[in-house]
């Protein structure tokens, strides 16, 4: 846990991801697309994976279908890609990124 | 008289022989080859078919004529291979034998027995007559009456099994069977009884046999019948009747699909009346907390939409995501089992006019955020594909050790398949979105005709779908001009140029 919430505020954006997982890879292109470049953490290529994963669970809920992809923005947990995407489409994600210094206009 | 004494000295143990010769001397005319044929194991059916050929002979008195048609039978028998031993109804008639007086002829040949027992029918009165002895007679008579009854009986079919017969002739002959004179062959001592149940069972066998085989026949055909019929079925499901109808009635391949099909049907009716009461609202320039109530009334609804379809994803992606639940039109734009947010966005822009220019920019914002929500999505579905298609084709496809790791590959897809209901699942997250965010940019009338402008969309696609289901088509495998049933004028101009194409038919 203490390991997530480190790594969570190292950036702006942190994404912790896995390597195989195909939503992952749909969020790593979001955040490109609006010129974000954020922090990944492939979880599969880490040793620690298996704790990290356990810990994010928990902090997701049990509603969440998988840990991943998981996103922290300016050290704070975001959600997974459902939120990120509610966010994007009622208009807030970019003032969240530009407040936590990932945008620049 | 002459019949009884011969029949006494017919009698003995040791076999159809001496009753042959017995008869023999009687008849005046039996070959002597007939016996050496007695000799053999396999003939005592040949010996009991003997018997009774000499026991027509014994009736008869009449003279040559007789005798060597009794000797041609003989002769017949004689020549006969012994592997016919399946005349079933021989030891019933064998009883018929007593004091081998028997009337009845069994010959080899069930046809030809026919002729020469009606032979002896027509002779049997005349026999009748000739018979000088009264006990004789009497004799006779019973033995006519077996015989008629006989006659009847082989005329009658012969693979009937042999208990009505046995009973008939049982009774009638009863009294006058004579078990020493049956069927006393080959030291084998097998009376009439033993014979008769021998050959019932051996009918009944065969009936059985006969049945059984007709039986499994008819379970093959039925069996070939019915997967036949499956398999049409299933292709014509697949094929998709849902032309025919706009709201998905038609049978589904699984009761996901069923469920949400019929669930969708009902949505649809409801979005409708939803639809009505929108307009109704608009021309009646209600004021605006009454509108609000119907525009946030249609919203819920769309949000029960999404509900149900969250359920479908669970139990059945491919029918959300092949665009089996809507019809053909829509299917079109189909993008992740549904519509394209951004799309509809475009479509809708100018039937918002007028907007503040505050919400043209939200509009615009909300346009390019929608957009790129649904790159992101369309590029991670695109990675799954590929990964999809790899762990389908690893190992070799064409040569070589595929069977190898078969299972564990499989698996490995059918993994990866499942991610397909997580984005459908945002696709449709990504859809409630852009509608809520619609919502709260417009002004409650803006919002009522935004939700109106929606619905008559789709209902213009759904009718354009209806409309080209429906649309006349030529018959292009019409192979004259004249039976072709095109109603408009259009069409019979091409019409008349596509016969020609098709003339090989």
């Amino acid at each position: 846990m203490e390991t997530i919430e480190r790594l969570a505020a190292e950036n702006a954006v942190v994404i912790f991801s896995m390597s195989s997982c195909c939503m992952c890879h749909a969020i790593k292109h979001l955040f490109a697309g609006m010129g974000v470049s954020p922090a990944i953490h492939e979880l599969d290529e880490d040793p620690r994976g298996k704790d990290m994963e356990l810990a994010l669970t928990s902090l997701l809920g049990p509603s969440t279908a998988s840990p991943v992809p998981t996103v922290f923005i300016g050290g704070k947990l975001i959600g997974s890609m459902d939120t990120v995407m509610s966010l994007h489409i009622n208009g807030s994600l970019v003032p969240l990124l530009m407040e936590a210094g990932a945008l620049w206009l | 008289m002459a019949n009884q004494r011969v029949g006494e000295t017919g009698l003995s143990a040791s076999g159809p022989s001496n009753q042959a010769f017995g008869y023999g001397t009687h008849g005046h005319g039996i070959p002597s080859s007939a016996t050496n044929f007695f000799d053999q194991e396999g003939a005592s059916y040949f010996g009991e078919l003997e018997a009774l050929m000499q026991g027509v002979v014994g009736i008869r008195s009449d003279g040559d004529q007789k005798v060597a048609a009794a000797a041609a039978a003989a002769a017949f028998v004689t020549n006969r291979p012994p592997t016919l031993e399946i005349f079933p109804s021989w030891p019933m008639r064998f009883q018929q034998i007593p004091r081998g007086n028997s009337l009845s002829t069994e010959s080899t040949d069930s046809g030809s027995a026919q002729n020469t027992i009606s032979q002896l029918g027509s002779d049997s009165p005349v026999s009748k007559k000739t018979s000088s002895d009264q006990s004789s007679e009497q004799q006779q008579h019973q033995q006519q009456q077996q015989l008629q009854e006989q006659q009847e009986m082989m005329v009658s079919d012969v693979s009937r099994t042999g208990t009505e017969a046995a009973a008939a002739t049982n009774h009638q002959s009863r009294p006058q069977e004579k078990r020493r004179v049956a069927g006393v062959r080959d030291g084998r001592t097998l009376d009439a009884k033993t014979l008769r149940r021998l050959a019932q069972n051996r009918e009944a066998a065969k009936k059985s046999r006969l049945r059984k085989k007709a039986y499994v026949q008819q379970l093959e055909s039925s069996r070939i019948k019915l997967t036949q019929l499956e398999q049409d079925l299933h292709r014509a499901r697949s094929q998709g009747f849902l032309l025919q109808t706009s709201a998905g009635a038609s049978a589904n391949m699984s009761s996901g699909a069923a469920m949400f099909d019929m669930e969708y049907a009902r949505w649809l009716d409801e979005s409708l009346k939803n639809m009505t009461e929108l307009r109704a609202g608009l021309q009646a320039h209600l004021c605006d907390t009454d509108l609000r109530i119907i525009v946030d009334e249609c919203l819920t609804h769309y949000d029960e939409f999404f509900r149900l379809r969250g359920i479908a994803a669970k139990t059945d992606v491919f029918h959300l995501i092949t665009g089996m639940w809507t019809t053909p039109a829509e299917r079109c734009f189909l993008w992740m089992g549904g519509f394209r947010p951004s799309e509809l966005l475009k479509v809708l822009m100018p039937q918002l006019d007028p907007v503040t220019e505050q919400q043209l920019v939200m509009i615009c914002n909300l346009q390019q955020s929608s957009t790129q929500a649904e790159e992101a999505l369309s590029q991670g579905l695109e990675q799954l594909q590929h990964s999809l298609a790899d762990t389908v084709a690893s190992g070799a496809l064409s040569v070589g050790d595929y069977v190898g790791n078969y299972m564990g590959h499989m698996s490995m897809a059918l993994d990866k398949l499942a991610n397909l209901e997580g984005f459908v699942r945002q696709a449709d997250n990504l859809r409630q979105q852009t509608l809520h965010q619609l919502r709260r940019i417009l002004t409650i009338r803006q919002a009522a005709r935004c939700f109106l402008a929606i619905g008559e969309y789709y209902n213009r696609l759904r009718a354009l779908s209806s409309l080209w289901a429906s649309r006349p088509r030529e018959n292009i495998f019409v192979p004259d001009e004249g039976t072709c049933p095109t109603t408009t004028s259009d069409m019979q101009v091409i019409h008349h140029q596509i016969p020609s194409h098709f003339s090989a038919f």
